[in-house]
């Protein structure tokens, strides 16, 4: 098994000399995702490529997982990035904690790493004596603007319920905070909370009960837009579709037409599109001898609002 | 030897000293069914007893009586001269009565000697296992069923079926039983093999062991026995001397005049038609040979096939009915080539085939009686795939009154029906088909005598009607009773063909030995 | 004898259907218990609009399940479902939302077009687990994966939406208070019980459940009996991929994660057995209603997400223990 393995190491530093030799003055940069099948990061990677074909000054190796807890395969994509002695890993966490030790191993191995979309757990990174900058956008401050917008139409008083993102995740963790401080600075008040693992259907079925058990709900703060399209959908099969105001998170393109006719209140961009190459842009500074990165460098969020 | 041994026992029988066990009306009742309703028989010390009587006569429950694994409702059992109430089996086993049943007990993947020192595995002072100790006893042991050649660190999965029985047997004696009960030893061996059986029974017998034989097996009864008690509904209908008694009779008791009957058919004039099945140069994947079988069978005729277990009956039947491939050759029915691909192919062309698998093959155990009789004859109660319940009960009510079939209610599971019923709901599975040709592969295995002999006489009546018919059997009475011609195979060549009038056990045995 | 066997029949007849539904009532009764609790310990679970949503809830896993209960009666079982139902509705998205089609026909096609992207997929489940034998285990774990990846693959993980009017409106409507999608489901049901107990089909798929040799030697085509029953649950698939437009008029490749696992705890709960050969689709529906109303009453309770899990999984195998006891029960009289 140790010798099979030695074998397929040599083998993939024999292929890997050929490549380096290829890219020989333009430096490597890998990208680590989660996974591709959400739309948002999808949507991210065409943006990165994009970015790559009109920079063309680096080379850009992407890695997407199976979907979004799968953190083995991102330690594994780490572990290959820095024995194929990559210049630049920009990664976006599966796991908060989980990732700290193999990124702590590129570090060592003088690989330039940048944190991007997910921030690595401060606690941990204390622990494991890394300094690491963020470079992603506040969920928090932009659910609460989504909040807040929620909030200016309803009053102080209104009553909401929010739907979760999957239980664990560090940005469902961050949006449903940013939704409590909306909420607490505004005299909202929470009927319920409840988690629809980010999923339409699941989203419909889980709202349409707190509907029953609730009947007064007046607002809606759903952890993204794929969430909202379910909540909205089970807003009209209650004929109820009116009087309740959603707020929700992502500005993926489904949602467009529930903007444009008011089912859904508002919505946050955190510019998806660029937010990986936006992190690729500082590694390369960086990399090129710029000044070390540290704490957390924003990116833009912007709420976007029902056209009527 | 023989007959000396039984002189002595036909003495001491006054002298009841050497009475070791002595059951007296013993009644069992399961909810409303009397199990048995009045079992009287003895045992004296080292004898060799036989139980005998159709499946569910009470065999069976007697023995689970003896062994602690039910309660007696009524009636005594004095075991050397106390009362005898065991509340499990290991209390049975404790007082000196031991089982080796039908179906295997042994630890497949263990060796020998773990197995029969299983019960009680002796210890080291640390407490560790006394490996040593072990093989001793097991030697011991396996030594008094005359496997003195095999060393028992030998995983049990590495021997033959009739070793396994073996190991059991030495297992139990380990025990240092007084009583051991044989349930149906012989139902899984080679003729060869039982032979080696008797002659170590017989060894036990001699050590003071009392053997109680329960078997189908009339032959065997006689060959080793001394006495036999006849058991029928529940009852002992009475205990003989084997010396004092014949075969016929002890059936007699058992069934009543059945199996008589059929042999009377027998007599009757036959009228064999056209060839029905041809067969030539058939080579099977299993056989070693270039050159193939040939053989045919004609319109009502009944014709066996005979020979030693791997001789390749059972794979000739599976070959005919395309349940694997042929090397080369030929099948034709009514004369004509046929090359059938499937199963369903075979049926198609009027083909059946009674497997010797009863319970994996044969019926789907799970299922009603009527869903089992119209298996193969679907489209006769369905009408444009839509089934017809009212004329799938007709046909599954007809067959059973034609073949007498014993059963509750026509819903009811198979697998709550006995052996022999079990059998005619898989002949009334193909009798449906109205084929041309039945083959059948160990027709009677598990079925009782009574059962066994209405079986026969079904099969005779279909020859009558122009049915051919194949009949695979390892009992060669069964072949002798119910066939026109034996065909006898020896490593799959067949060395020989006996018409009706030369049958000869000793002939069919020398004939199945010949490429050994 | 004869005469008696024909007076007899009748009778049998009914016994047996008395019988089933004894059976299948077992599980029924930890239905009724259910709702008693929820009806006594929540306001609105008897309310008219908490039935209609009930309804809707179960209609997808439903309909999953009962093409999941002929796979489970041959003794196979089939992980691919929730993907191949992504499948379905991407491979319909794409087609309902082919620009310059009028609208009738879009959904014509898109209709035909997830049934067969349905059908498709269970057709080579059952070719290839049938043809080489293979469990249909690891066979549609495989498919899970190509069916998933394919919805990612056509859709460019992109959320499909924008259908034509009729068809959303389809997916709400409702008669007398019940969701039509539901009444497609119960269709179904009655569809499927329908083949399952008046067929020589369904006959089939009981005896190879039980005894698949024995079926084989009887001269049946056994091969295409299997390739069937996994075609079916493809096709069940192929509808509630339709349904799921309908419903939430959007196709989304991320649809379906993880339904396999409520689809088959439906039709075990409803006293189906995975070593094949015993229970009925009517069972299945008891079973989705059990786990539809359990996800409904816990929430109207208010408990939070993880105790609902526990809970859940809870009912689940307190159903399925339950109903081998009354199981042993009827079959020891």
């Amino acid at each position: 098994m140790t010798m099979l393995k030695n074998i397929g190491s040599l083998m993939l530093i024999a292929s890997l000399c050929s490549g380096v030799a290829y890219a020989e003055e333009k430096p490597v940069v890998g990208l680590i995702m989660k996974s591709l099948a959400n739309e948002f990061f999808r949507d991210m990677l065409e943006g990165t490529k994009e970015h790559e074909k009109s920079r063309g000054d680096y080379v850009l190796k992407a890695v997407g997982m199976q979907n979004e807890t799968d953190f083995q395969s991102q330690i594994n994509a780490v572990e290959n990035f820095i024995t194929q002695e990559v210049d630049i890993i920009v990664v976006a966490p599966a796991d908060s904690r989980a990732m700290i030790r193999p990124l702590k191993k590129a570090i060592e191995a003088g690989i330039v790493v940048i944190n991007f979309d997910v921030s690595l757990d401060a606690d941990a990174k204390k622990k494991q004596n890394l300094e690491l900058a963020f470079v992603g956008p506040d969920n928090r401050s932009g659910a609460k603007l989504a909040g807040v917008a929620l909030a200016n139409k309803l009053g102080a008083g209104g009553k909401v319920v929010i739907i979760e993102g999957n239980p664990g995740a560090d940005n469902a963790i961050e949006r449903k905070k940013g939704f409590m401080d909306a909420i607490e600075e505004h005299d909202l008040e929470l009927l319920a909370s409840s988690t629809a693992h980010w999923e339409t259907e699941e989203a419909n079925s889980v709202f349409s009960n707190m509907l029953t058990a609730n009947p007064d709900i007046q607002g809606v703060m759903a952890a993204n837009d794929s969430m909202a399209i379910g909540v909205i959908k089970a807003l009209e099969a209650a004929g109820r579709a009116k009087d309740i105001q959603v707020v929700a998170f992502d500005n993926i393109p489904a949602v467009g037409p529930m903007l444009a006719d008011g089912r859904l209140l508002a919505t946050v961009d955190q510019f998806g599109r660029d937010m990986a190459a936006n992190a690729i842009e500082k590694g390369l500074a960086v990399h090129r001898g710029g000044p070390e990165l540290s704490g957390w460098i924003k990116t833009d969020i912007k709420l976007v609002e029902a056209s009527k | 030897m023989l007959a000396a041994s039984i002189e002595t026992l036909a003495t001491s029988k006054e002298n009841n000293d050497s009475r070791i066990l002595s059951v007296k009306n013993l009644c069992k009742n399961f909810g409303g069914v009397k199990a048995l309703q009045g079992v009287n028989f003895d045992l004296v010390k080292g004898e060799t007893h036989a139980l005998v009587g159709e499946n569910g006569a009470g065999k069976s429950t007697l023995t689970k009586i003896l062994t602690g694994v039910y309660h007696y409702d009524d009636g005594d059992i004095i075991l050397k001269d106390n009362i005898y109430k065991p509340n499990s089996p290991k209390s049975a086993k404790q007082s000196g009565i031991q089982v080796v049943h039908q179906e295997f007990n042994l630890l497949t993947y263990l060796s020998i000697a773990e197995n029969i020192c299983f019960e009680s595995l002796p210890k080291t002072k640390l407490g560790t296992l006394d490996k040593k100790k072990m093989h001793q006893r097991a030697r011991l042991a396996m030594d008094t069923v005359g496997l003195g050649d095999i060393e028992v660190t030998t995983k049990i999965s590495e021997l033959g079926i009739a070793h396994r029985q073996l190991v059991e047997i030495a297992r139990a004696l380990e025990f240092k039983s007084d009583i051991l009960i044989l349930d149906e030893p012989t139902a899984t061996l080679t003729q060869r093999e039982v032979e080696k059986l008797f002659t170590i029974l017989e060894k036990i017998k001699h050590s003071g062991v009392t053997v109680v034989f329960i078997s189908h097996h009339l032959n065997e009864v006689f060959n080793i026995c001394d006495r036999v008690t006849i058991f029928r509904n529940g009852k002992t209908i009475t205990t003989k001397e084997i010396k004092d008694t014949n075969p016929q009779d002890v059936v007699s008791l058992m069934v009543g005049k059945a199996l008589e009957q059929v042999m009377a058919q027998q007599s009757n004039q036959k009228h064999f038609g056209s060839i029905a099945l041809e067969v030539k140069n058939l080579v099977i994947p299993q056989s070693p040979n270039a050159e193939g079988i040939n053989f045919c069978v004609r319109k009502g005729e009944i014709v066996g096939i005979a020979g030693l277990v791997g001789a390749g009956r059972t794979e000739i039947l599976r070959t005919i009915f395309a349940l694997q491939e042929k090397i080369s050759g030929q099948v034709l029915i009514d004369g004509l080539p046929v090359e059938f691909k499937n199963p369903r192919d075979a049926v198609n062309a009027r083909l059946a085939f009674v497997t010797e698998d009863r319970k994996d093959e044969g019926l789907i155990l799970d299922m009603s009686i009527a869903t089992n009789s119209s298996l193969a004859s679907i489209s006769q109660v369905s009408n444009a795939g839509l089934m017809d319940f009212e004329k799938e009960n007709q046909l599954a009510a007809d067959f059973a009154k034609k073949l007498g079939l014993r059963f509750g209610k026509l819903k009811d599971n198979v697998a709550s029906l006995s052996g022999g019923n079990q059998q005619k709901v898989v002949l009334a599975k193909w009798l449906s088909t109205n084929p041309k040709l039945l083959m059948l592969d160990e027709p009677t295995r598990g079925v009782d005598v009574g059962a066994k002999a209405e079986i026969y006489s079904i099969l005779r009546s279909l020859a009558l009607d122009g049915m051919a018919l194949i009949v695979v059997s390892s009992e060669l009475p069964e072949l002798m009773t119910l066939c026109d011609r034996i065909l006898v195979l020896s490593n799959h060549q067949v060395t020989g063909e006996l018409e009706q009038q030369s049958f000869s056990q000793e002939e069919i045995l020398q004939l199945a030995y010949k490429n050994m | 004898m004869q005469s008696e066997m024909k007076i007899d029949m009748p009778a049998q007849h009914k016994k047996m259907s008395l019988k089933a539904i004894v059976r299948d009532a077992g599980i029924g009764i930890a239905l009724l218990v259910l709702i008693l609790i929820f009806s006594i310990t929540t306001e609105h679970f008897l309310a008219p609009n908490n039935i209609t949503n009930i309804l809707t809830q179960i209609t997808i896993n439903l309909i999953l399940a009962v093409g999941l209960t002929f796979v489970i009666l041959i003794a196979g079982i089939d992980l691919s479902v929730g993907s191949v139902l992504a499948f379905a509705c991407v491979v319909a998205g794409k087609v309902i939302t082919i620009e310059g089609l009028d609208a009738n026909t879009a959904i014509f096609l898109a209709v035909i077009a997830s049934l067969l992207a349905g059908t498709l997929c269970g057709l080579l489940n059952g070719l290839i687990s049938a043809y080489w034998g293979l469990p249909s285990f690891i066979i549609t774990l495989g498919m899970l994966n190509i069916a998933r990846g394919g919805a990612l693959h056509i859709s460019e993980a992109q959320t499909i939406y924008s259908f034509p009017e009729q068809f959303n409106d389809f997916g709400s409507a409702s008669l007398f208070g019940i969701p039509v999608v539901f009444l497609v489901a119960l269709l179904l049901v009655g569809i499927a019980g329908f083949v399952l107990h008046k067929t020589v089909f369904g006959r089939m798929i009981y005896g190879i459940g039980n005894n698949e040799e024995a079926v084989r030697l009887a001269g049946h085509p056994v091969f295409w009996y299997k390739v069937m029953a996994y075609t079916i649950c493809g096709l069940m698939a192929g509808i509630a991929g339709i349904v799921y437009m309908a419903r939430l008029n959007i196709s989304s490749p991320i649809a379906g994660i993880g339904f396999e696992l409520n689809a088959i705890a439906a039709v075990i709960i409803g006293g189906t057995s995975l070593m094949g050969g015993r229970g009925s689709v009517y069972g299945t529906l008891l079973g989705a209603f059990i786990i539809g109303v359990l996800a409904n009453g816990l929430i109207l309770l208010g408990l939070n997400d993880f105790m609902r899990q526990m809970i859940t999984g809870v009912v689940i195998i307190v159903a399925v223990v339950l109903d081998h006891y009354r199981e042993k029960m009827t079959t020891g009289s």
